[in-house]
């Protein structure tokens, strides 16, 4: 009997990735990893500590004023995590295959085997993995909120699940930024401009947009139903590609309607079903994620002309 | 002896700019090949395509038969590559740096420890192993990155002007280097400004300029295709007359020459080959000429790179 060889799972094969191996043996070396991560957590611990304090001075312990601490402590918490995801993991990745472009490797490590798949995974997931260690670190401290009684199972976990789906987005078009720039600086100046405009730049559009058809209807007198229920759901899907928004929204349907998923409204008298935006949302970013990924790995595949 | 390198009809062209124009260059197996030309010759761009790191405008390259456009993943497996300037990583050991390319060219975890000692002792550089690369001087740099080249142990190794920068003991250690690698039965083809150098190693050389290939060959070929007669520089004891006497009837001698030489010493041009020389020393032998010395006059590489080439830069 011949032993066939056994097809390597994905697992071992992230694991063996060269350049995972590399740039995280690089980040962890030295005391730097280690006291951003203590410094942040110790920033965080401040924080929550001045809330809960305050809530103490003003309120006591127990009753309603518990709940809406908690509630506070979880949104600040969140809000650090916003922040962490879209503008510290596409800094990370931003520099990735630009740095490489500088540093004069690039061409050392085109030349070898390594796929231009593991190339552009091993860069993720090296990159991803502090932003995520950063997360799960703060996920403890969120978690107070839970002895406070203003936070919901389902919260803590929508909400982890949209910000680990984000920074793997943003990731991603971090380093399709560092694949298609050639130096660090440009790649950055992309990566912070796309972030931005996601995140300040579509709710801007969605408040233009209110503007000019809340002037339109002025003007014209009545609305009819559909043309209400199609802005409805033209701003909740506008919303489901925003992250704070898709998270304060997804949190007041859930506070205001008690679902998670679906929930009717009555418009002008008719009942029209409406979604909660963070399931569009993951849909949206994924496969965005999947298509920055592809075009990565395109990127880096193209031999120069 | 197959050919390791195959190239036909290579151009690349940038706009109006032509980097390499219709290069035809074949190299065997095991051969030494030093690839001259100044700066913008196309010697860059042709190691670049040969890497699979630059897409040709024209023309067919392979290598250990292999196409680079159709095939990069089997040419890369075939070379090992040094560019001209390369970068190392930060925080980052010696054998760690090693063990990464070696993870890169797909060499299983078990194998790559002893790969690395065998590596590290060949480029001299053992003692160095849990050092961080960064701290490494200039010459153990180019050593280690010569140490990488070899972690997938290819046929053939790309190196663009491995001795550059480096001071001469590092230049002479480099040199040995490249004669060991020679001795392990790999074909080097490198480029290098320092003719001396390529002379001292190389079985043959090409020569580049502004995109095209003026010689390609073992360089006596070269020297010889170049000058048709060799020069020959004689001392007698006492008198050169008999002897200019005797060279004025002789076949094959060209252009005597005794102007602004000592009165025992004459030159002379001399179209034939050794036969036709060793008739002659033997005649003047016997006709009792006193010499003292009789000697071919050398033509170096840079002799022979200065006729063939014109300066013209792209």
């Amino acid at each position: 009997m011949t032993n066939l060889p056994l097809k390597p799972t994905l697992w071992h094969t992230l694991r063996q990735n060269p350049v995972t191996l590399k740039e995280l043996r690089s980040r962890m070396r030295g005391r730097r990893a280690f006291v951003v991560l203590t410094v942040y957590l110790l920033f965080m611990s401040l924080f929550l500590a001045l809330i809960y304090l305050a809530y103490l001075t003003t309120s006591g312990p127990g009753g309603s004023g518990a709940r809406d601490a908690g509630k506070i402590m979880f949104t600040a918490v969140l809000g650090m995590q916003i922040f962490l995801v879209i503008f510290i993991a596409p800094a990370f990745t931003a520099s990735a295959i630009s740095g490489e472009k500088e540093r004069q490797t690039y061409d050392l490590l085109r030349t070898t085997l390594l796929s231009p798949s593991a190339f552009v995974l091993g860069k993720l997931l090296s990159a991803l993995s502090y932003v995520v260690l950063l997360i799960l670190a703060s996920v403890p401290l969120q978690s107070i909120s839970f002895l406070l009684g203003g936070l919901s199972p389902e919260e803590l976990i929508i909400s982890q699940i949209l910000i680990l789906v984000a920074a793997v987005t943003f990731a991603l078009y971090g380093l399709y930024c560092s694949a298609r720039m050639k130096t660090t600086l440009a790649a950055i100046i992309a990566a912070y401009g796309g972030a931005l405009f996601v995140t300040f730049g579509t709710p801007l559009i969605a408040v233009l947009i209110t503007l000019i058809t809340g002037a339109a209807f002025i003007t014209t007198g009545t609305v009819g139903w559909v043309t209400e229920a199609t802005l409805t759901y033209l701003g909740l899907t506008l919303s489901a590609t925003n992250l704070p928004a898709t998270l304060v929204l997804s949190e007041t349907i859930l506070q205001q309607e008690n679902t998670l998923l679906f929930y009717t409204q009555s418009i002008r008298g008719h009942s029209v079903w409406l979604f909660s935006p963070w399931p569009l949302f993951i849909l949206l970013y994924a496969l965005a994620a999947w298509l920055l990924y592809r075009a990565c790995v395109r990127h880096v595949r193209r031999i120069s002309d | 002896m197959s050919n390791i390198i195959e190239i036909e009809g290579l151009s690349k062209r940038y706009g109006d700019l032509v980097a390499l124009n219709d290069l035809n260059l074949t190299i065997d197996q095991g051969a030494v090949v030093g690839f001259i030309g100044p700066n913008g010759a196309g010697k860059t761009t042709t190691m670049r395509i040969l890497t699979t790191l630059l897409q040709p405008s024209s023309g067919t390259a392979r290598v250990a038969g292999y196409d680079v456009a159709q095939n990069p993943d089997a040419v890369r497996r075939a070379i090992g590559y040094m560019p001209d300037f390369f970068g190392v990583y930060d925080d980052m050991k010696v054998w760690e740096y090693l063990d990464f390319f070696a993870a890169c060219y797909d060499i299983p975890p078990a194998t790559r420890h002893g790969m690395i000692d065998d590596l590290l002792g060949l480029v001299d550089l053992g003692h160095k192993k849990e050092q961080y690369v960064e701290g490494l001087s200039r010459g153990m740099k180019q050593r280690l990155c010569l140490a990488r080249t070899l972690t997938h142990d290819p046929q053939l190794l790309i190196l663009d002007e491995p001795a550059s920068g480096l001071d001469p003991r590092a230049r002479i250690e480099m040199r040995e280097l490249l004669r060991e690698l020679q001795n392990m039965g790999k074909t080097i083809f490198f480029s290098s400004h320092i003719l001396s150098e390529i002379a001292d190693v190389c079985t043959s050389i090409a020569i580049l300029e502004a995109g095209n290939l003026v010689a390609h060959g073992n360089i006596e070929q070269i020297r010889r295709q170049l000058r048709a007669n060799r020069t020959i520089h004689v001392r007698l004891l006492g008198e050169r007359e008999p002897l200019v006497n005797l060279l004025q009837t002789s076949p094959g001698v060209v252009h005597l020459q005794t102007d602004d030489l000592p009165a025992d010493s004459l030159r002379f041009d001399f179209s034939g080959d050794d036969v036709a020389l060793s008739e002659l020393i033997q005649t003047a032998v016997s006709h009792h000429i006193p010499l003292v010395s009789f000697r071919e006059e050398e033509h170096d590489l840079e002799d022979v790179f200065l006729q063939l080439t014109k300066g013209v830069v792209n």
